[in-house]
């Protein structure tokens, strides 16, 4: 095993070196990923849940969405995708990004805050359902 | 028309597995005919699938659109060339692709090797053929091409918008060709393994290849860093994005694999290790593939929800490693190295410190790319990992690899002596001091773009000092004159010498990572006539008067045009432009950004909003108020700069060496033509 030794020692350190930075980046930028049920089932159980940042998936509520073209600031409200229910509204400051659309799968990042407003720091709009369309989005 | 493009789907599955199981046999009976067939299948199967990926561009071209997947990414209004495009635009499409060019590559391989290496061919022949199988099930049961709507739509859906883009129509077939490159170094490591010849021979052999896949890799991930910098309108170029991840990670390895296979060449060193990197970098193109296919991770671009496909290749992988560590296993004894690091400070040392980094790297950020899978498995319960957490580990990571660029290619094999440290590190640590203390005193406080600036000047001189020495002694020697000695010094030693550009390129793309550290961003809401000013880090100053709101009717959208009068330090500049553009056909938007580009920083223009984008285009509000985003990217144009660079220097390295040496006659020998079968 002597011959090796060498390898094994350089291997050891790298690995040590990047599991440390490893933690400690997880412990940076760990986040949470919910369902917006999940997240106000959470918070309902535990209030200081609020503080935490969260990241939430789901849908963009038909008809809910107002952008202010002068302040960019982007309100909608966000459904469960399985249940179509469990909603709350999402604030956003930020351009449209471009394939934001209403009935849209989004991703957004933040907090949910006192009024039980989700203030979100990030919008990213899923565009699977765009690039693999069905059948059914030529029937309307 | 288009009917036989999926009968040559068929068939070409049939074939394949037919070459599969003739390959294998045929090598371990040892049948000439068998092994003929199976690399003639190679052959076949390349046409068969052209004739197929023929057959979707004629439809995308005659707007076929009782497919559906040629009605879900075109209409009768996309150009030409997107239509083309539409290959690789989806799903389907590009897994013919990936399935088409890895033919091809196969096809080259084959007609290569087949007398120059006939102890490898039948298992090179049999891996080629046993992933173009997989692939082919997958296309055809999984994802086929040729899937009818049960009506014929009167227009198809169209191209999505981020998708119509020069850079995007190039940069995904130019990262497939890198993937699928990297299957005939891996086709040649397991026929090694398989005969057991595990000697350099199927290292050398493969060198070019590796080379090239490195190159398209490289170009590709450029590529998409580009397209994302000028469409995502973001201003940036890299998110840590699940899809990105996924084209970094066999870069990564490939990377390493490069580097580690030349202590072999020269020690005897690392066999087992190869091994696993060209097999790793295998398993990770496919990877990649697959999860920009697969949308198992979120991503701003996973492009499908197909959990049957995601089974499939994640089934492939497993057995794929599997049959290959079996292979190692058995085969262990003959990898035993032939020498040892002798001491820490010595290439060797300096190559490995290197591929550990790279594997570290890799590890890393396929552990980010994949914990939301991994946690939702152990805790129930997904969590991401964000940008910060790839930053955290992968630039010092980047650091040290930066360090070993400058150490490895110059420090002496075995044990450098302290004599040999001193000349060839000296100038090259003072020049980096220099500066790191010089960017110091001028009020640079960012630790890491300050180490990057300091490192970098560092390994650039290494790599002038090699180009200035080297240049000296042949003048000296061939009595040549300094530019000619230049040429003729890169032209004889191109691996060497192109691998120094390419490191020279590593240096200035990474230093213009490093002017991410300073980027200014403002964002303003602007009436006609009214003004925004923008202070550069480097002192210049940006005043942008916002002049008009014009609309235009394209083919397949309606197009917001800002202009922007531009004065930099008071010097006009003339107009830029930024856009916010309207499909028609998707109902969706997509802004233009306006970039301009000065060689140590880019102004980034963004239209974020328009107050009244109908009275534009009605006519009664023409001068509407308008929202933009004004950004200065200091050194971006480096990135690209620097890309160019690894790109030359690959091709000097790959460049078929022409025989400057003189001849040695060689005694032809025949090897006798295996029997003719039909099959």
């Amino acid at each position: 095993m002597k011959k090796q030794r060498k390898f094994l020692v350089g291997g050891i350190t790298v690995a040590g070196l990047v599991g440390y930075l490893m933690f400690t980046g997880m412990q940076d930028s760990m986040v949470y990923y919910h369902t917006p049920a999940e997240l106000v089932q959470k918070v309902a159980v535990d209030p200081s849940y609020r503080e935490v940042a969260v990241k939430v998936g789901g849908r963009v509520m038909p008809g809910s969405v107002h952008f202010d073209n002068r302040t960019l600031d982007l309100r909608f409200t966000i459904l469960d995708i399985a249940t179509g229910k469990a909603r709350f509204p999402v604030h956003y400051q930020g351009p449209l990004p471009d394939t934001f659309e209403q009935g849209r799968d989004v991703v957004v990042t933040g907090r949910l805050d006192d009024q039980g407003v989700f203030q979100a720091t990030s919008l990213l709009t899923k565009c699977g359902s765009r690039y693999e369309a069905g059948a059914e989005a030529y029937e309307s | 028309m288009t009917q036989i493009g999926e009968v040559a789907l068929w068939v070409a599955l049939a074939l394949s597995l037919w070459g599969v199981g003739s390959a294998f046999l045929g090598g371990r009976q040892r049948r000439g005919d068998l092994v003929l067939s199976a690399e003639r299948t190679v052959l076949a199967v390349f046409s068969l699938l052209v004739v197929t990926a023929g057959a979707i561009i004629w439809a995308f071209l005659h707007n076929e659109f009782q497919y559906e997947y040629v009605a879900g990414h075109s209409n009768r209004e996309l150009a030409t060339f997107y239509k083309v495009a539409g290959l690789w635009g989806g799903q389907t499409g590009s897994l013919v692709f990936w399935a088409t060019l890895l033919a091809l590559f196969g096809s080259i391989a084959v007609l290569q090797n087949r007398k120059r290496n006939r102890e490898f061919m039948p298992y090179v022949a049999g891996t080629i053929l046993f992933v173009l199988a997989f692939f082919l099930v997958v296309i055809v049961f999984a994802s086929n091409p040729f899937k009818m709507l049960p009506f014929i739509p009167a227009d198809g859906r169209g191209l999505n918008p981020q998708l119509q883009n020069y850079w995007m129509t190039i940069h995904p077939p130019t990262l497939y060709l890198g993937f699928t490159c990297f299957t005939i170094p891996f086709a040649f490591g397991v026929a090694a393994l398989v005969t057991g010849r595990l000697d350099t021979r199927w290292i050398t052999t493969t060198r070019k290849w590796t080379l090239l896949a490195w190159f398209f890799l490289t170009c590709g991930i450029l590529f998409g860093m580009r397209w994302a910098y000028e469409e995502l309108g973001w201003g940036g170029y890299w998110f840590w994005d699940p899809v990105e991840n996924a084209s970094l990670l066999p870069w990564l390895t490939g990377t390493a694999f490069l580097h580690s296979v030349m202590i072999q060449e020269k020690r005897g060193m690392l066999k087992q290790w190869n091994i696993f990197l060209i097999l790793g970098t295998f398993l990770l193109s496919i990877f990649a593939t697959f999860l920009t296919r697969s949308g198992l991770i979120e991503s701003v671009h996973a492009f499908a929800e197909n959990t049957t496909i995601a089974y499939i290749f994640l089934g492939f992988l497993a057995v794929v490693t599997l049959i290959c560590a079996a292979l190692v296993w058995w085969r262990r004894d003959r990898l035993q190295p032939e020498s040892q690091v002798e001491s820490w400070l010595s290439r060797e040392a300096a190559f490995l410190g290197n591929n550990l980094v790279f594997v570290g790297a890799m590890f890393a950020t396929l552990w980010g790319t994949t914990f939301p899978l991994i946690s939702e498995g152990i805790f129930k319960q997904k969590i991401n990992v964000g940008p910060p957490f790839y930053n955290r580990v992968n630039v010092p990571l980047g650091l040290i690899l930066l360090f070993l660029l400058g150490v490895g290619p110059i420090i002496a094999w075995r044990r450098a002596t302290p004599r040999n440290l001193k000349r060839n590190f000296l100038l090259p640590l003072a020049v980096g001091t220099v500066v790191g203390v010089a960017l110091w005193a001028s009020g640079i406080r960012h630790v890491e773009a300050l180490l990057t600036f300091a490192l970098g000047a560092f390994t650039m001189t290494t790599v002038v000092v090699e180009f200035w020495k080297g240049t000296r002694a042949r003048a000296a020697i061939e009595g040549e004159g300094r530019a000619r000695a230049l040429v003729s010094l890169v032209r004889r030693n191109r691996r060497r010498y192109g691998g120094y550009i390419v490191h020279a390129g590593l240096v200035v793309t990474f230093m213009g990572f490093a002017g991410k550290a300073y980027d200014v961003e403002k964002q303003i809401a602007l009436k006609p006539g009214e003004s925004v000013d923008v202070q550069s880090p480097f002192g210049t100053s940006y005043h942008l008067q916002y002049e008009a709101m014009s609309w235009y009717d394209a083919t397949n959208m309606t197009k917001l045009v800002a202009s922007m009068r531009v004065e930099r330090n008071h010097e006009p500049l003339g107009i830029m432009t930024a856009e916010l553009r309207s499909y028609r056909q998707r109902q969706e938007t997509n802004h233009e950004v306006g970039i301009r580009t000065e060689w140590d920083q880019d102004l980034y223009l963004i239209l974020a909003g328009v107050d009244d984008p109908n009275g534009v285009i009605q006519g009664t509000d023409p001068r509407p108020m308008a929202t933009f985003r004004v950004l200065i990217n200091p050194l971006v144009s480096w990135i690209w700069v620097g890309g160019l660079l690894m790109a030359i220097g690959t091709l000097i390295a790959l460049w078929p060496t022409v025989a400057v040496e003189p001849k040695v006659r060689t005694v032809p020998v025949r090897v006798p033509e295996p029997e003719l079968v039909e099959v």
